[in-house]
């Protein structure tokens, strides 16, 4: 299960195309008739493969980020390009992992995985190897015919990622999908992820407030202050991978994030 | 590969299975022990309840008895196909009507303010008040019960859909927007597959209630049918028609109900996996 990773796995020699682009994006909340401005000032563009996190404590927007940039809900104001068209509803380009659990509970987990799927003109035995091929890069062949109540939390997010993943779609979106897990699940898929983005190539877009997840998955961190929520800094993460915690490199970038997330 | 068997009730807990089985028959078998015991010691009187050897020699008249050498005889196919007939066509009117305006106020909310105050209201009227003016408008026969039933069954089906549309989880349509799902797949994909449970629900209940506005329906003096026989053996004083006519509608209100939960779960997975 536990996958490997090669010594030198991303560097891309060549220069990366922008294909998001987060143009002053500003979301004002209307409570109990008082205006709060949660995101201001978000200004910031993603290259074609990159991993970035958003990071930052909880309340300080990042999810509201993310249900913006996935179009659930409408940003106050700015623009979001996708390869320099503007979105603003959901759609199968920008896909979302959620923190929950949204499987449907009467498909299984294939099923699940198939359902992007139709609907789409693809061939059928083109469609059928397409999900066999997911369904083993996410190691459940073997759960294929159980229902989402029958496996983990671990295999859930598995399969959340898989059914999102087999749509190609142009920016994975994941909104803490690991925070529920206990450690050692969360580890392992965050390798599995990584693993993933390593044969797929894709865009990644990861909200979480654990540092040491964003030490480990990004090569580039957006630290979110709050009230207004607000990115702070941009930080290049190039430490070389797999990274080790153990590491003193990867001690010292943790150490400091800390130090900003502090003041 | 083989989906294996998944475990999913405590079976450690459960009765060993032919104990299982014969749970359902207890409450039944024993009621008519007792009754046959009450009986033969004489401590009620044949007119207030017959005896149960007496019901079985009727019942064996009445269903495979040739028509014609006794009352009743022979009748049973007749008032059972008949009223068969009216529960289905009544029912399935409910379920035309119900279900989409159910589903469709329990997602928009304009629709359910419209339509909440009316339903509520109509749905507090007794079945037995509308009997009079079905009467006036559609004439004694077959409108009049087919209108009676679709009536009755039509609250449990709307409620219910509606409710199991508005708790659907919103996560779940907007993970089916976020795959590129429109509305209408999206209906029929996330929503009544989701809603699942409780439109079952709703069947069920409405079917359950099918039957007892049919005998009102029945009561109306239509030729034949089930509530028809009833009304009809009280006037002749026949209590033993009567009581075999409660136990032929349970009977069948029972194995309706079955058939009704297991042609769903057959023909929808939601219904298969999550009910």
């Amino acid at each position: 299960m536990k996958p490997k990773l090669k010594a030198i796995s991303r560097f891309q020699p060549e220069p990366r195309e922008t294909i998001l682009e987060i143009r002053n994006l500003r979301k004002v909340f209307n409570i109990n008739n008082a205006f709060v401005t949660v995101l201001d000032e978000i200004d910031f563009s993603v290259k074609g493969g990159e991993m970035i996190c958003i990071f930052g404590r909880s309340g300080c927007g990042k999810s509201t980020l993310l249900n913006i940039l996935g179009g659930f809900i409408a940003p106050s104001s700015g623009a979001i390009l996708l390869n320099g068209k503007g979105v603003s509803k959901p759609g199968p380009d920008r896909c979302v992992v959620f923190q929950e659990d949204t499987l449907f509970p009467w498909l299984t987990v294939k099923e699940n995985i198939a359902f992007g799927l139709k609907g789409r003109t693809t061939e059928k035995k083109a469609s059928e190897e397409e999900i066999e091929r997911f369904l083993s890069l996410v190691g459940l062949s073997e759960f294929r015919d159980y229902l989402p109540r029958e496996i983990s939390g671990g295999m859930k997010q598995r399969v959340a990622l898989a059914r999102v993943l087999i749509l190609k779609p142009k920016v994975l979106l994941m909104d803490e999908p690991f925070a529920s897990l206990d450690a050692q699940t969360r580890e392992e898929m965050q390798n599995l992820l990584l693993s993933l983005w390593e044969k797929l190539s894709h865009t990644v877009l990861f909200v979480t407030h654990d540092v040491n997840e964003a030490i480990t998955l990004a090569d580039r961190i957006l630290v979110m202050g709050k009230d207004p929520g607000r990115i702070r800094d941009d930080i290049s993460v190039d430490l070389l991978r797999p990274r080790k915690r153990e590491a003193s490199e990867f001690l010292l970038f943790s150490r400091e994030l800390y130090a900003r997330l502090r003041d | 590969m083989k989906k294996r068997t998944v475990q999913t009730d405590n079976s450690e807990f459960q009765t060993p299975r032919s104990a299982f089985r014969i749970l359902p028959w207890i409450i039944p078998l024993g009621f008519i022990l007792l009754w046959f015991m009450v009986s033969e010691t004489g401590m009620i009187p044949t007119y207030l309840m017959p005896h149960p050897a007496e019901i079985g020699k009727t019942s064996y008249n009445y269903i495979l008895g040739n028509p014609g050498e006794a009352p009743y005889a022979g009748r049973f196919l007749d008032d059972a196909v008949a009223s068969l007939m009216r529960v289905a066509m009544g029912f399935a009117l409910a379920v035309i009507l119900g279900l989409p305006l159910g589903i469709i106020s329990g997602r928009i909310s304009v629709v359910q303010r419209l339509m909440g105050t009316t339903i509520n209201g109509l749905r507090a009227v007794p079945g037995i008040s509308w009997l009079p003016l079905a009467m006036i408008w559609f004439g004694i026969g077959i409108k009049t019960t087919v209108f009676l039933v679709a009536l009755a069954a039509f609250f449990p089906i709307y409620l219910n859909a509606a409710a199991g549309a508005r708790q659907i989880n919103p996560l779940l349509l907007q993970a089916g927007a976020m795959m590129g799902v429109k509305r209408l797949r999206g209906t029929f994909a996330i929503l009544l597959p989701g809603a699942m449970p409780h439109i079952m629900t709703g069947l069920r209940l409405g079917l359950g209630i099918s039957w007892a506005y049919l005998v009102l329906g029945e009561l109306t003096g239509v030729p034949n049918g089930l509530g028809a026989l009833i009304m009809d053996a009280r006037m002749l004083g026949r209590i033993d028609i009567i009581v075999l006519g409660i136990i032929i509608i349970a009977v069948i209100g029972r194995v309706g109900d079955q058939l009704l939960k297991t042609s769903l779960r057959v023909c929808f997975k939601s219904a298969r996996r999550m009910t």
